[in-house]
């Protein structure tokens, strides 16, 4: 089965129910003829080796449904198999071996994505030894890849998981002005991060704005030390990333000596080829609107702006862009640069007919992305929009998923998605309310009732109590 | 004087003014028909009103006939005293990286327990109006010594000084009690402080404890010079009498169970009022808490086994904690930092979702902070300072938010920066119009 993405069209392929081979997106696309098939993605280099055993159909019946598409459905049944959403109606029957959920009083919303964790690359416990989010040791390093600093026993991922987390990407940190690749993640317990890569998902290039990069670098007597030397940062390698792409273009067409390969630029070629999209840590609107200028004079799109804590301020040239902006529902201050915080801001950059979204940064926050999303909600219903659950759910599911190029196979309730789903206490936009299932690919991957279907890490195995776990 | 003794002489200077500057006013409020919790052995209400008179809670009942110059209608709403955040920066600090607008935050090895960041206080900062907005009347503040920076390792010193409680109206006479507690660092954070181990910040205590108590017998000999160096100020044995003479508490950081355990002993050898700071294994050592009375402050939505010291974190501390009659504060979510320190609400909400019975989850962040650091407000009944919060629905409730804030009785503006952005780019365009929206 071959999907391809809305937003960003490249390369996603999922299959389930068996042991999942990608044979290399990029290959495919050579076969297909596709004159941007340089590969320079790599999705085939680290594999995803994820799969989920399917062992029953799901029937969640009479619960209200947050669809993630712009609905509340109430009293409604959901059936899924497969791993797949099959069917959303009223009276549905239950097939034959079907796990069947009472869903009376109960509240159904898409799995929550979460576009902005630093889960396993920056693990509990915070041991100096295991803090491997952030190559800082030059203000581009494009070249290095958030997935081989995951470490899968982080124990955060289980806590995330109980919060309703079913996706999220892991970034490199934000102390350069390219950080790297970014890797997308399903929540599911992993011997190796293969075994929880998003099959088929884009890697994402993390960029920085603004203080992080020109204080590490400009601390360190080298460039940059001022925004203006941030923008020649990129402008320069985006430069160098062209001829690079160039070269390797002539190549495919002209043959000759097989160019070098460079892994910092390769990563930057999959931007401009539109495979690998951009993540761009960025607070303030003048640095946004810089930054949409620089993705015109290069020709490349950028995903999404995180930590937009001034998104509100150029809403409307986001929703001209085409470019998605991440935010909190109230973190400020901690810098100049978060100074300009308006609770509203996620509320705003929606009514602007831009995609906006939560995020966490945060492995507390991330547990509580529901909570966040209601205190955003509120915010925008004070400041005089029509904001309801059915909508504010878009912010921690569909957008998200959009922002990451997964939301043609998850991020919403609908007919032949990933079964993605969280069933919940209440109203999950209520501080009361937890998630009670949480279903990742039709799967039960975490029961509140069950603590057999509690995940545990390595970690927490006889570390508080040699004969028990954690907690 | 004591701490209480300076706070109680302070509290009654506002008195004093208060009334001073109420009697040319003549100010009276009534509340009519919310939902009130007084935190007070009064209980709750479905419905009452509550008279302020003077800055002051007059009565209380459920259908008053007064005539008040104000009368605030929360039906529909619920009325609560105002929150009283437990630890906080408040006025010290403005931008959290901007080390010239930071104040709170000692490094190197400069003075130790006789620290006051007082002088430093700022009743202006941006942030006493945002977190006055989300319900916040009262706050304790504290001084911290840094544990980044190149000076960790440096400071050998594990006291970071002197506190005091300020009412959130930014009036320049804000500060409400002085010498409040002073704050030391056991534990993990305190090992890192005093060389390395954790054992090392405990003996630096209690050696400046010793210290302290030889100083008070001592007292003259040592001012003329006729006694043995001392290992600390003069200045710093003066700031600890408060501690050995039981009329301050101190508060220390301790995470780990152990760690909670040897706090409690070094407070029984020294008859100090302990106050256990952080407490993230605090469960597993409530009883024990409890029977030395030792009340907690904690971050109550920090589950993260973040370091070996809190290896034991779980939401549902604050619950097991109060079940075995520990007396527990909850104070602003520490990744959210001291800017939203109101968000300690949202803290307890999620200590209610996990067992907290829910008035001992208001009390939390209100009458129990009070009840610890032995300062005015946190609960509703006559003759209490008005500081007082009418929501649009249950406080802990992330949905809710404040509608009215009365601190001395005075309702005070919900007007923040955030709202003032909001308000002028609720539809952002271009041009240059945007520039003279006010």
């Amino acid at each position: 089965m071959q999907l391809h993405s809305r937003t960003f069209g490249h390369c996603i392929a999922a299959v389930f129910s068996t042991a999942l081979l990608l044979s290399g997106c990029g290959g495919d696309e050579k076969a297909d003829g596709d004159k941007k098939s340089k590969d320079f993605a790599r999705q085939d280099a680290f594999p995803s080796t994820y799969s989920i055993t399917q062992s029953q159909p799901v029937l969640i019946q009479g619960a209200t449904l947050l669809t993630g598409t712009g609905e509340q459905l109430d009293s409604t049944d959901l059936l899924f198999k497969d791993g797949k959403i099959a069917k959303i109606g009223e009276g549905l029957k239950a097939p034959k071996d079907a796990l069947v959920v009472d869903g009376k009083g109960k509240w159904v919303t898409p799995g929550i994505i979460d576009v902005h964790s630093h889960l396993g690359n920056y693990p509990a416990p915070a041991i100096e030894s295991s803090q491997d989010g952030n190559e800082m040791t030059s203000p581009n390093t494009a070249e290095v890849w958030a997935e081989h600093s995951v470490w899968t026993q982080d124990p955060q991922f289980a806590l995330a998981l109980a919060g309703g987390v079913t996706t999220m990407q892991i970034l490199p940190g934000s102390a350069n002005l390219f950080g790297g690749r970014s890797v997308t993640l399903k929540n599911v317990p992993g011997r190796r991060v293969q075994d929880m890569k998003f099959p088929g998902a884009p890697y994402g290039l993390k960029m920085a704005c603004g203080e992080n990069p020109k204080r590490v670098y400009g601390g360190k007597g080298t460039a940059p030390s001022t925004r203006m030397g941030n923008v020649a940062g990129y402008r320069s390698a985006w430069i160098a990333a062209s001829e690079y792409s160039d070269k390797w273009e002539k190549y495919r067409e002209n043959g000759g000596d097989e160019p070098e390969r460079d892994l910092q630029l390769e990563t930057l070629a999959g931007v401009l080829d539109g495979e690998i999209l951009v993540h761009n840590h960025c607070y303030r609107g003048e640095e946004m609107a810089i930054m949409m200028d620089v993705a015109k004079e290069f020709d490349f799109q950028i995903s999404t702006f995180h930590h937009a804590v001034e998104a509100y301020k150029v809403a409307d040239l986001l929703a001209e862009n085409n470019v998605c902006a991440a935010m909190w529902a109230d973190w400020w201050g901690f810098k100049h640069e978060a100074f300009d915080m308006t609770e509203a801001n996620i509320a705003i950059v929606d009514q602007a007919k831009a995609c906006a979204m939560i995020h966490s940064d945060s492995a507390v926050g991330i547990q509580h992305l529901n909570e966040e999303v209601a205190k955003a909600m509120t915010a925008g219903q004070r400041a005089g929009f029509d904001i309801q659950p059915k909508d504010a759910v878009v912010w921690m599911s569909m957008n998200p998923a959009k922002a990451l190029g997964i939301d043609e196979q998850t991020g919403s309730l609908e007919k032949g998605k990933m079964a993605d789903v969280v069933v919940w206490s209440g109203n999950p936009f209520s501080v009361y309310s937890k998630a009670d299932k949480v279903f990742i690919d039709g799967e039960l991957m975490y029961d509140r009732a069950d603590k057999a279907r509690q995940p545990h890490s390595d970690f927490e195995l006889g570390i508080l109590d040699a004969e028990g776990e954690r907690l | 004087m004591s701490g209480q003794l300076k706070s109680r002489i302070c509290a009654i200077c506002a008195l004093v003014l208060g009334l001073v500057t109420a009697s040319a006013q003549a100010e009276s409020i009534l509340i009519k028909g919310g939902k009130l919790h007084t935190l007070s052995d009064a209980g709750s209400f479905d419905s009452a009103d509550v008279l302020v008179v003077d800055g002051r809670v007059k009565e209380i009942g459920l259908s008053l006939n007064a005539d008040a110059d104000k009368v605030i209608d929360a039906r529909g709403k619920v009325v609560t005293p105002g929150v009283i955040a437990p630890v906080s920066e408040l006025g010290l600090v403005e931008i959290g990286a901007a080390n010239a607008t930071n104040d709170f935050a000692v490094t190197g090895d400069s003075i130790g327990s006789a620290f006051d960041p007082l002088p430093a206080y700022n009743p202006k900062s941006t942030l006493i109006p945002f977190n006055r907005a989300g319900g916040v009347t009262r706050a304790l503040v504290f001084p911290g010594i840094s544990l980044w920076g190149d000076s960790v390792g440096d400071p050998q010193r594990v006291f970071a000084g002197r506190s005091f409680a300020i009412k959130l109206n930014g009036d320049f006479d804000s500060v409400v009690a002085t010498d409040i507690a002073q704050k030391a660092y056991l534990g993990e954070a305190g090992g890192q402080l005093a060389g390395g181990s954790r054992a090392s910040a405990y003996a630096k205590i209690k050696n400046a404890l010793e210290e302290a108590r030889e100083y008070r017998d001592n007292k003259d000999s040592i001012r003329r010079g006729d006694w043995r160096e001392m290992g600390h100020s003069i200045a710093d044995l003066e700031a600890l009498q408060l501690l050995i003479s039981g009329k301050q508490p101190l508060l220390v950081t301790a995470d780990r169970a152990s760690d909670i355990l040897w706090a409690i002993e070094l407070a029984q050898e020294f008859n100090l009022q302990l106050v256990i700071f952080g407490a993230a294994e605090g469960w597993m050592v409530a009883d024990q808490l409890a029977a030395a009375r030792v009340p907690v402050v904690i971050d109550a939505i920090n589950n993260l086994p973040l370091s070996f010291s809190s290896l034991g974190a779980r939401l549902d501390n604050a619950a097991l904690l109060a079940k075995a009659g520990v007396t527990v504060a909850i104070g602003g979510p520490e990744y959210a930092s001291t800017h939203n320190v109101y968000l300690s609400r949202q803290s307890a909400g999620n200590a209610v979702a996990s067992g907290l019975p829910y008035e001992d989850g208001l009390k939390s962040i209100s009458a129990n902070v009070a009840q610890i650091f032995d300062l005015e407000g946190g609960s509703l009944e006559p003759g209490a300072v008005a500081d007082i919060v009418v929501w649009s629905g249950d406080p802990l409730e992330v949905t809710s938010y404040p509608e009215q804030v009365l601190i001395d009785g005075k309702p005070l503006s919900l007007v923040t920066r955030s709202t003032r952005l909001r308000d002028r780019y609720l539809k952002p365009e271009q041009g240059h119009e945007f520039g003279y929206k006010r």
